[in-house]
C-alpha cells in the first residue's frame, strides 16, 4: 500500500532578490515497509523535503504540491490541527546533530518519558507513571544502551554524540511510527558505530514493518542499506528507482558522476588513479541556472538543456534528462 | 637509507587538574613510531579520542612532545623553531571556511604567510602567489576575493594554497576531506594525487573514511587510545589486521 505519495512538491522562499525555488517539483513515494534513500549534496534540499513532510518548516516557506497524501488522505487540504495530529501519530524524525536537537535543560529520562504517547501505556491512571518509566527503560535497552541508570539522569551535553544519536532514535520509535525519517544519521559517528546504527534501523524495518526514509550525502552508505533511491541535485529530482538498477545503469549524468566518484564502486580503478569528477561546483541558491540545473556542469549538455526536462520513466526507473545516458551511447 | 620523516617513540600526555593538588594524566600518545618517504601517503585512522589530532599537532609544533624524537631528513626537528619547521610540514584544518579570516582578502592571507616566513620582497611575493594560485586551478583575480565569496570546494583549494605556498615537503590533512560533498571531494582528491605526482609531496591523511584510505594511502596506521595497533602497507593492514580492534574497524566498512 502506498504510504506517502508526493507529486510536484515545490518549496519557495521570498527574499529581497526575488523568489527562490529551493525545491522544484519533486516527486516522492514510499510504500509500506520500504526503505528509501534520498541522496543529494549540500543545498540540494533533502532536509527541506524531510521538514516539509514533518510540517516543521518555517512559515516563510511557501509549500505547494499537486498531491501530498499520507495513507490516501491529502494532508495539504486538511485543517492544521488535523494535519498535526496525523503527523505526530504516524511519522517520526531523527534530526541532524542529535546533541543539538535535544532539550539542553532537561535530563534524558524526562525527555524520553515525555515522548511516549499515553495511549500506548497500559493500566489505570495511577499506574501510568510507573509504566511510562518501564517503557522508557525498555526503549533504551532496545537501541543498545545497556546501562540505563547512568544515562537516565544525564543531560545531553554530558553524553557522546553516538549515545545521543541512539537516544534520539529511542525517542523517535517511542510512538511506533509508520514512517521514520533519518536525516544524515551517520555524519557525527565513527565507522563502527555507523554499522551498529544501520543494523538497528534494519531490524526495526524488518520486525515492525516501519518504512524508513534515509537521507544522506554519501551514496555508498545509502546504497548498501536501501531498497530504492531518489537522487536530488539543487532541488530537482534527477533520478529515482530501485537501488540496484540505478547503481547498475544510471541514466542521468549526475548519478553517473556520483557513482563513479566513489572508489568502492569502481573495482577496476587502479591505486592512486584519478577519480571521475564533474568540473565546477554546486551553484548557490541565489544563482541557480535556468532549465536543467546540472546544465553548466554536465558533460553532455546541449542547447535543449535550458528547458527543464520533464520526468520520464522506463518501467520503475524515473529520470529527468533530455539525453539520458543509455540513449547517447 | 634515511627517510624523509621519521618519528621514534613519540609520547604525549595531557595533565588535567582535579581538585587543588591532584592532577589526572591522560595519555594521548604512547610510543608512536613511523617513517614516511617522499611521494608517499600515510593514513592515520581511529575513533575520536584516539590521539589522531594530537599526533598531527605534535608534528606541526602546536603541541610539544614529552618523549621521543622527530627526524626530518635524518636530522632532529626542533618543533619550537616555527620559521623553519613550517617550511617543511604544513597543516590543513578540517573546516576551510572557518580557518580563513573572513575580513582579509585571499591575497592578504597569502602575503601574511610569506611575510612571516620568507625574505621575499613584494614583487617576488606577488609572483609566488600567482604561481601557487595557478597550480591549484584558481585564477589570479581570486586573490582579490574574500573567503565568503568562494564555494566549499574552492575554499578548500584556497586552504591548500595557503599550505603549499611555502613549498612544504609534508602536508597534514586533518579530516580535510570529510566535510566536502562527494563530487567536490573527488575533485580535491584528484588535485592532491596530481600534486603528489608532480612535486613528490608527502601526505599524512587523518580521516575516518576508510574507503578513501584504501584508494589513496601507501601506509596505514590504526590508533586506539593513543597506542598504535597496526602499522604497515595499506593492503596488509586492510587484509590482515593483527589486532582485534582494527579487525572490527576494517569489518565495519564491509558490513
Amino acid at each position: 500500500m502506498q504510504l506517502l505519495d508526493i507529486r510536484n512538491l515545490t518549496l519557495e522562499l521570498e527574499t529581497p532578490e526575488g523568489m527562490i525555488r529551493a525545491v522544484d517539483r519533486v516527486n516522492l513515494s514510499l510504500k509500506e515497509g520500504e526503505v528509501r534513500g534520498l541522496v543529494g549534496e549540500s543545498g540540494s534540499g533533502k532536509s527541506l523535503i524531510a521538514k516539509a513532510i514533518m510540517g516543521v518548516l518555517h512559515e516563510r516557506w511557501r509549500i505547494s504540491a499537486d498531491r501530498f497524501s499520507w495513507c490516501g488522505e491529502d494532508l495539504m487540504r486538511l485543517p492544521y490541527h488535523k494535519q498535526r495530529k496525523i503527523i505526530s501519530r504516524d511519522i517520526a524524525m531523527i534530526y541532524q546533530e542529535p546533541s543539538r536537537s535535544m532539550d539542553p535543560t532537561s535530563s534524558i529520562g524526562e525527555q524520553l518519558s515525555e515522548s511516549i504517547p499515553t495511549h500506548l501505556l497500559e493500566g489505570a491512571w495511577w499506574q501510568r507513571a510507573n509504566a511510562r518509566k518501564k517503557r522508557a527503560i525498555a526503549l533504551l535497552h532496545k537501541v543498545g544502551i545497556r546501562d540505563h541508570q547512568a544515562v537516565w539522569h544525564s543531560y545531553p551535553y554530558q553524553l557522546s554524540e553516538g549515545v545521543c544519536q541512539k537516544i534520539s532514535i529511542a525517542m523517535a520509535i517511542a510512538k511506533n511510527p509508520k514512517l521514520l525519517i533519518a536525516d544524515e544519521p551517520t555524519t557525527a559517528l565513527e565507522s563502527t558505530t555507523q554499522a551498529q546504527l544501520f543494523r538497528l534501523l534494519a531490524s526495526f524495518n524488518q520486525l515492525k514493518g516501519t518504512s524508513i526514509l534515509l537521507i544522506s550525502h554519501e551514496l555508498e552508505t545509502v546504497a548498501r542499506n536501501t531498497d530504492s533511491l531518489s537522487v536530488l541535485y539543487c532541488g530537482q529530482l534527477v533520478e529515482a528507482g530501485d537501488t540496484e538498477t540505478i547503481l547498475k545503469d544510471p541514466l542521468h549524468p549526475y548519478t553517473n558522476a556520483l557513482i563513479k566518484s566513489v572508489p568502492e564502486f569502481q573495482p577496476e580503478l587502479a591505486f592512486k588513479q584519478q577519480l571521475y569528477a564533474l568540473h565546477g561546483s554546486i551553484p548557490t541558491l541565489q544563482h541557480l541556472p535556468i532549465g536543467c540545473r546540472l546544465g553548466p556542469r554536465c558533460p553532455n549538455a546541449r542547447k535543449e538543456c535550458v528547458k527543464t526536462p520533464l520526468p520520464e520513466r522506463v518501467q520503475n526507473h524515473h529520470f529527468s534528462c533530455h539525453f539520458p545516458l543509455s540513449k547517447v551511447q | 637509507m634515511s627517510q624523509l620523516l621519521e618519528v621514534k617513540q613519540l609520547s604525549k600526555a595531557y595533565h588535567k587538574a582535579e581538585g587543588m593538588f591532584r592532577s589526572k594524566k591522560i595519555q594521548a600518545l604512547l610510543d608512536i613510531n613511523f617513517a614516511l618517504d617522499s611521494g608517499q601517503t600515510l593514513a592515520v585512522v581511529g575513533e575520536t579520542g584516539s590521539g589522531k589530532s594530537t599526533l598531527a599537532k605534535v608534528l606541526v609544533g602546536i603541541e610539544q612532545p614529552e618523549q621521543g624524537e622527530i627526524l626530518f631528513g635524518g636530522s632532529p626537528l626542533n618543533c619550537r623553531d616555527y620559521q623553519k619547521t613550517n617550511h617543511l610540514i604544513r597543516y590543513i584544518f578540517q573546516d576551510a571556511a572557518r580557518s580563513l579570516s573572513p575580513n582579509q582578502k585571499i591575497s592578504d592571507i597569502l602575503h601574511a604567510v610569506l611575510r612571516y616566513s620568507t625574505v621575499l620582497n613584494e614583487d617576488q611575493r606577488n609572483d609566488k602567489i600567482a604561481n601557487t594560485l595557478k597550480l591549484l586551478g584558481l585564477l589570479n583575480e581570486h586573490g582579490n576575493y574574500y573567503p565568503h565569496m568562494f564555494s566549499g570546494g574552492q575554499l578548500q583549494r584556497v586552504a591548500l594554497a595557503r599550505a603549499l605556498i611555502l613549498d612544504p615537503k609534508v602536508l597534514i590533512l586533518d579530516e580535510a576531506l570529510t566535510a566536502l560533498d562527494p563530487s567536490l571531494r573527488a575533485q580535491i582528491v584528484n588535485l592532491l594525487l596530481d600534486l603528489q605526482q608532480k612535486t613528490g609531496l608527502s601526505y599524512i591523511l587523518i580521516t575516518n573514511q576508510l574507503r578513501l584510505v584504501r584508494h589513496f594511502a601507501d601506509q596505514t596506521m590504526v590508533l586506539h587510545q593513543g597506542r598504535c595497533l597496526d602499522y604497515g602497507p595499506t593492503l596488509d593492514v586492510f587484509n590482515q589486521p593483527t589486532h582485534e580492534y582494527s579487525r572490527k574497524l576494517m569489518k565495519s566498512i564491509q558490513f
